[in-house]
């Protein structure tokens, strides 16, 4: 920003700016970038719009946002040295001087590259937009709590009333409503004048200022003040704004402050503090018995929804039926359980089948990524966790419309999400190893580095909270300290998501396609810029010597039931949950084997040899005698009826057993009747049928037409192969290299061909002027900086057109407003209208 | 901050922590002993089959830690120290905060106010205070931080303040009452090291129970207490037989004479130094009003000794609570109540204060070991038919009283020939046809007392060798030479009757031989559901069920 001819315009100091500057502007400002600008004059343009500077102002951190609200209370153009004084006050502070000084360069320079400041040290320029959303006005009173200025206060004042303010304040009398104006300022920014005329203050005059120096700097005064109110508002250091209200005008505040905006001036950013310190090992071995649950968890989740999963609602999601009974079946609270059921969701291992009876179940990328290692395993599960928008924490709330936001359903995605997921874990990944942060101080820092504005602010530290739990739960964080395997994946993904693409009022249409096609066909999403691959494999070969080594035995135990004493090979875990009842999970499994878990293990199609020599197989100690009879017992029974599926018939050899049925009272709801002396048949349905008898206590077997024993053990129900949701970002997508570098040659070139000079077309009189619309409104906005009147060639709502001279005030919205001096009044005329402009000639 | 000493702790150790809050440890290994001791502080051993044993941690395990002078970090430590995976930090932040409840309320005597309940955190007190429950036991608030208790409801508001989670640290202290001399007369015999244990933590604790196995002398656990306490000692039983068995032991072994022991009872009214009482006299009701309650207050009791501890019937709960100023001694086999009563029991006479496993007691040889067999009995085809008829109510009476039974205990009876043998059921008329068939007295409620204890003397003389009992004979009656019980029927699924009942034969036997208990089961019907419920407790304590068919029984004839 050193050119020798001082920038007039934030275009020609963008013209001046080489092409790294600019790339760094188009990929902290990506709104700027659709459609690419033709020229500088019109990226310029749009950086100066209303919505991208609320956007790219959003996105400071705390102290860049302060240097920016000084230089909206500033002079204009503002030197160097000015606004430094605002930030650090008139004294300078001793110590941190340095440091803010140091603090103020580096925000400078991302005011400056992100294009919200131009111009040299000696004539710092907020742009426009940016210094009306920042300077104080009575309707949106600024951050920095201070008032207008004496000369906006004094505005329209009658001369009169000026006269004595003058003369009270103790100044030379002048008729001049301009210089009076000038020489109150001069007062007031004087030091040792403004400090004199205090000492001769009331108390009680002193004490109301005080209560307004740091704002709000309004106050209401009645029709008559009281004496010490008087004594301020002749003097002019309050300032009337409207009946019965006055303010503290900004240079006597000022004064009062000591020449500091900010009370509290955050140059720094709040260091996160270590709450804890934990050893690495220890970290690192909990992260693991963490990651090794959250495989459990996920796996038994899907296992849960193998038979077909719960119906998708007819809006979308799970109904809170569904996931209480979820939460229930996995044993955890229900927030929990949303949680899995939107990470496996994110990490495209269960989908909406799409059938007409809709239903969640297992994608096929489920099978494929079940035959992972575990420490993959959790890599792919962890990826997929960084980089979702999907927020489980939002479930059970409600959105806009009052709606319920259920599990699965929409309205999940935050686009801020994966930013601070991101965020949080490099502030951890910044603390020594095995330290647990404490969470207020990572939170203040949180604050720091993104601001709340109105509204959203919420969400972000709601963001942040989830953020830790889940990476507690999902063992990414052990005792609340990043883990090395977690680490490891970060150093391996992008070093920092782009600023997330939010805002109150987005230029561009939402619904953009991910930065990424769609995933691979095992489903788990490849991040942004393709790096983590590495890094997950480098998680996994962290991960995978801290994970329990699966095991091949149980221990069994008379009391009916089976110790794994860790987690077990797949055949046999599944094998065995058909075979027992799972009473307790941890680190262990504790079956316990029940008639009726053995009865499953029958229906399943294991006859009782099977089982007992699974069983011996299987088992560390002798196998118990009374498990071995419970066996044997459950399979002499079991088949011993058979219940034919043609609507429907009981059969069997015992003709006593049939007996007992017909005479068994509860069976009369069955409606059976002997058929045969060895058979009964009923007009209930078979499944029915069987219920009814086994509550009677019977093993029946159901039986196929053909005689065989039917085996009632449900398929695995797997969706259509399905992609996982891609992360919903709500505004355009970060450009990549290359797009930038083409977007800044296409606009060098605009911009080339547009200023080049030529021969100026001095508009004759009687013809329309004509520019191009970017002209116009580049036109237009350089006059409002500079105050200039300006030519106009203007059609009205009826087609006639005419020309004007007009002196724009504001340009916002599409609309100029200005004061007309062919009409001599203040009008406003849409952009679009106005088919040209030109500069007077200089008169 | 955890010590970790040796090698890497975090591999191999001996306990699995489960995420719901058991602990699972492995017997075999060779850290499971040190383990055991570090844990036992603060949780429940809640089931010991042969390979792995499985605690409980329960915040009343960890208040009764905190009270015993145990901290959150010992806790976490003795987790981290011997499991073998990682634990679940969730886990240890909540161990840390169920222990961090304890003590903020404090129960004291203040020299003006009497009984006063004081917060170290005001939110606490004001939080209980707002509760319904709390208010009409409190009385005046004294400062911000104190308010008056009534004395007479110290036991109401520990119970209420424990179920609303904020247990209050009674540091009211204990009367002395009257002293009374008593000794222990140890000749020929002494305590044996886990009584004594027993006696010591009791003492050490101020109140409590004790959990030992039927047949390990938990009457000496009592006299052994009662001569620590040296004071005036009221002693609740079941029954009346078990309180002259009660009064027979003491003077037997310690320095009390019979006219110093008093018997309480629907027949005989006696106070005296030492007073046993019956359960049934204290909660007789006339016209709405408990007359015998006045015998907690007739004397200046220093020690109160609840026997069988598991059975206290509720109108003695609710005057418990009054008592909270006197030593209470609870005794059982098992804490198992089916009415899930336990924590009033923990939390009105103590927490327990000594717990052995039953097989661990069997290893030292003080108890007998046994061999638990379930015989299982078909029905026969006109027998099935009928059950599957009967009303609901009938059915279990009905399998559990089958004629087939009849035939397997005859044969049971028969294979023991010789030995002393008790056989125990529920029905009157299925006892009454049994001791008929079997040529044996039957004892059921309405034999008299005197009778019992003749049948009883004639059992332990050898002259009987078969004796059928009912449900009177569950408790507190020593027979020291029953070697074989069967179990033809029983009160439903009754955890805590099984336990009981097998206590009967546990006693050593003099020539050190294996005990027999039979439980016969109808096979197919509720009674194998309810007999499968019933030994849940045993198989749990490391008692293994094998199972016969009744047909091997009949055919080994």
């Amino acid at each position: 920003m050193s050119t020798p001819d001082a920038p007039r315009s934030l275009a020609e100091a963008l013209r001046a700016s080489d092409d790294a500057a600019m790339v760094a502007l188009l990929r902290t400002r990506p709104d700027l970038l659709t459609p690419v600008p033709n020229d500088l004059t019109q990226l310029a343009t749009r950086a100066g719009t209303r919505a991208s500077v609320v956007r790219a102002l959003e996105r400071l951190d705390r102290f860049t946002q302060q240097v920016a609200e000084a230089l909206a209370v500033a002079r204009e153009p503002a030197t160097y040295a000015e606004v430094l004084g605002l930030l650090a006050g008139d004294d300078g502070e001793g110590a941190d001087a340095a440091e803010v000084r140091d603090a103020f360069d580096h925000a400078l320079a991302t005011l400056r590259g992100q294009a919200l400041v131009w111009g040299g040290d000696d004539r710092l320029r907020l742009v426009r937009t940016a210094r009306e959303l920042l300077a104080p006005t009575p309707q949106r009173p600024s951050p920095t709590g201070l008032g207008p200025t004496v000369a906006e206060a004094m505005a329209g004042m009658s001369p009169g009333r000026v006269q004595s303010l003058v003369a009270a304040a103790g100044l030379a009398a002048t008729h001049d409503a301009v210089s009076a104006v000038e020489a109150l300022t001069g007062l007031f920014t004087d030091r040792k004048r403004m400090a004199a005329l205090l000492d001769e203050a009331p108390t009680e005059s002193v004490e109301i200022l005080s209560r307004l120096v740091w704002g709000p700097p309004y106050g209401q005064v009645t029709a008559e003040p009281a004496a010490h109110l008087r004594w301020l508002i002749d003097r002019g250091l309050l300032l009337p704004t409207a009946p019965g209200t006055v303010v503290l005008p900004r240079e006597a505040a000022l004064h009062l402050r000591g020449g500091r905006a900010h009370r509290v001036l955050e140059a720094a950013a709040p260091p996160v503090r270590a709450a804890r310190e934990h050893r690495p090992q220890v970290v690192d071995a909990t992260a693991a018995g963490q990651a090794h649950m959250a495989l459990a968890t996920v796996e038994e989740l899907l296992k849960d929804w193998d038979e077909g999963g719960p119906a998708v609602l007819r809006a979308g999601g799970l109904s809170v039926r569904d996931l209480k009974r979820t939460a229930v079946a996995l044993d955890v609270p229900e927030p929990q359980a949303a949680f899995w059921v939107e990470l496996a969701y994110a990490a495209g291992l269960l989908a909406a089948d799409g059938e007409t009876d809709e239903r969640y179940a297992a994608t096929p990328a489920y099978d494929t990524w079940q035959e992972l290692p575990a420490a993959e395993r959790w890599a792919r599960l962890a990826t997929a966790w960084l980089t979702a928008t999907r927020t489980a924490g939002l479930v059970g709330g409600r959105d806009s419309k009052d709606r319920t936001l259920s599990a699965l359903g929409p309205g999940l995605d935050r686009a801020a999400a994966p930013e601070i997921r991101h965020r949080v874990l490099h502030l951890l990944a910044d603390l020594p190893e095995g330290s647990a942060p404490a969470p207020d101080s990572l939170s203040a820092r949180l604050r720091w580095e993104r601001p709340p504005g109105a509204g959203a602010s919420d969400l972000r530290s709601r963001l942040a909270g989830w953020t830790l739990d889940e990476a507690e739960l999902l063992g990414v964080t052990g005792r609340g300290a990043l883990s090395s395997h977690a680490r490891a994946l970060l150093a391996g993904g992008p070093e920092q998501l782009p600023p997330p693409l939010r805002g109150g009022s987005p230029v561009h249409p939402p619904a953009h396609p991910g930065p990424q096609g769609g995933p691979g066909a095992d489903g788990a999403r490849p991040g942004p810029q393709g790096g983590p691959g590495a890094g997950q494999a480098e998680a996994a070969r962290l991960l995978a010597p801290l994970l329990p080594d699966p095991l091949d035995h149980v221990l069994l135990q008379a009391d009916l039931t089976a110790v794994a004493p860790g987690p077990l090979q797949r055949p046999l875990a599944d094998a065995l949950t058909v075979l027992a009842d799972v009473e307790s999970k941890g680190g262990a499994t504790v079956y316990r084997f029940t008639p009726g878990s053995v009865r499953r293990a029958l229906d399943a199609g294991q006859t009782a040899s099977d089982l007992h020599a699974f069983l011996a197989a299987h088992s560390r100690t002798p196998v118990p005698q009374p498990l071995t009879y419970l066996i044997d017992d459950v399979a002499r029974k079991h088949g011993h009826l058979r219940i034919g599926a043609a609507s429907a018939y009981v059969r069997c050899d015992d003709e006593g057993v049939l007996n007992e049925i017909l005479a068994d009272k509860r069976a009369q709801g069955l409606r059976l009747r002997r058929l045969a002396p060895t058979v009964l048949a009923t007009q209930a349905d078979p499944a029915a049928l069987l219920d009814g008898l086994r509550s009677l206590g019977f093993a029946p077997s159901a039986e196929s037409a053909e005689g065989d024993v039917l085996i009632t053990r449900a398929h695995s129900h797997r969706t259509p192969p399905r992609t996982a949701p891609e992360p919903v970002p709500d505004g355009p997508p970060l450009p990549d290299t290359t797009l930038i570098d083409a977007a800044v040659r296409a606009i060098r070139a605009g911009d080339l061909a547009s200023t080049t000079p030529r021969k100026t077309t001095t508009p004759t009189t009687g013809e329309l002027p004509r520019t191009t619309p970017a002209e116009t409104l580049a036109t237009m906005q350089a006059a409002v900086m500079t105050g200039e009147a300006l030519w106009i060639g203007y059609v009205n709502a009826e087609g006639a057109a005419s020309q004007r001279v007009i002196a724009p005030v504001r340009v916002e919205g599409g609309f100029v407003t200005a004061y007309d001096h062919t009409a001599d009044e203040v009008r406003t005329y849409p952009l679009h209208r106005v088919t040209g402009v030109a500069e007077l000639a200089d008169e | 901050m955890f010590g970790l000493a040796k090698g890497h702790p975090l591999v191999n150790g001996p306990l699995i922590v489960q995420s719901d809050k058991t602990l699972l440890l492995e017997v075999d290994h060779d850290r499971a002993d040190a383990c055991r001791r570090a844990i036992a502080p603060f949780a429940e051993l809640e089931r010991a089959p042969e390979h792995i044993h499985t605690y409980r941690v329960t915040p009343l395990g960890l208040w009764n830690a905190r009270a015993a002078g145990h901290d959150a970090e010992q806790v976490v430590d003795a987790l981290v120290e011997f499991s073998r995976y990682p634990v679940p930090h969730a886990l240890l932040v909540d161990v840390a905060e169920t222990m961090a409840r304890y003590g903020r309320l404090t129960l004291s005597k203040h020299p003006v106010h009497g009984l006063v309940l004081t917060s170290t955190d005001r939110p606490v007190l004001e939080e209980i205070l707002r509760s319904k429950k709390v208010q009409p036991l409190v009385g005046t608030r004294i400062d911000p931080d104190t308010v008056a208790v009534h004395p007479s409801e110290r036991g109401q508001i520990k119970q209420t303040l424990l179920k609303l989670g904020w247990p209050a640290e009674d540091l009211a202290g204990y009367v002395d009452g009257e002293a009374h001399k008593i000794d222990l007369c140890e000749d020929g015999w002494a305590l044996r090291p886990y009584q004594r244990q027993a006696v010591e933590g009791f003492w050490h604790g101020g109140s409590g129970v004790v959990v030992l196995p039927c047949g390990a002398g938990k009457t000496l656990v009592g006299a052994g207490a009662m001569a620590e306490a040296k004071a005036t000692t009221l002693i609740l039983v079941t029954n009346t037989v078990s309180a002259r068995q009660w009064k027979h032991e003491l003077v037997k072994r310690t320095s009390l004479t019979e006219d110093e022991i008093g018997e309480y009872s629907g027949t005989k009214k006696e106070i005296r130094p030492v007073t046993i009482a019956t359960y049934q006299v204290l909660t007789t009701r006339r016209k709405g009003v408990y007359p015998h309650l006045e015998l907690f207050d007739s004397r200046d009791w220093g020690l109160i000794l609840y026997d069988e501890v598991h059975l206290l019937p509720a109108p003695v709960f609710k005057f418990t609570a009054d008592l909270q100023a006197r030593r209470r001694l609870g005794l059982t086999a098992t804490l198992v109540r089916e009415d899930g009563r336990e924590s009033d029991v923990f939390s009105l006479i103590g927490p327990k204060r000594f717990d052995a496993p039953w097989k661990e007691i069997e290893a030292q040889g003080y108890i007998a070991p046994a061999d638990c067999v379930e015989v299982r009995v078909n029905l026969t085809d006109s027998e099935r038919l009928a059950y599957a008829t009967a009303e609901a109510e009938e059915k279990y009476r009905f399998c559990a009283t089958t004629a087939t039974k009849r035939k397997v205990t005859e044969a049971l009876v028969r294979k023991h020939q010789g030995q002393q043998t008790l056989v125990i059921g529920q029905y009157i008329d299925q006892l009454d046809e049994l001791g008929e068939h079997l040529d044996a007295p039957v004892i059921k409620g309405e034999t008299t007392n005197a009778q019992r204890e003749k049948l009883f003397d004639a059992f332990r003389q050898g002259e009987i060798s078969v004796l059928v009992v009912s449900k009177v004979a569950n408790f507190s009656i020593d027979l020291p030479e029953a070697t074989v019980a069967i179990q033809v029927s029983g009160t439903f699924g009754s955890r805590q009757e099984e336990a009981q009942r097998l206590g009967r034969v546990l006693r050593p036997k003099a020539d050190g031989h294996e005990a027999r208990f039979y439980s016969v089961v109808a096979r197919d019907t509720i009674d194998q559901d309810f007999a499968a419920h019933r030994q849940r407790f045993l198989a749990e304590q490391g008692y293994a069920y094998r199972i016969l068919d009744a047909d091997a029984v009949l055919a080994e004839e």
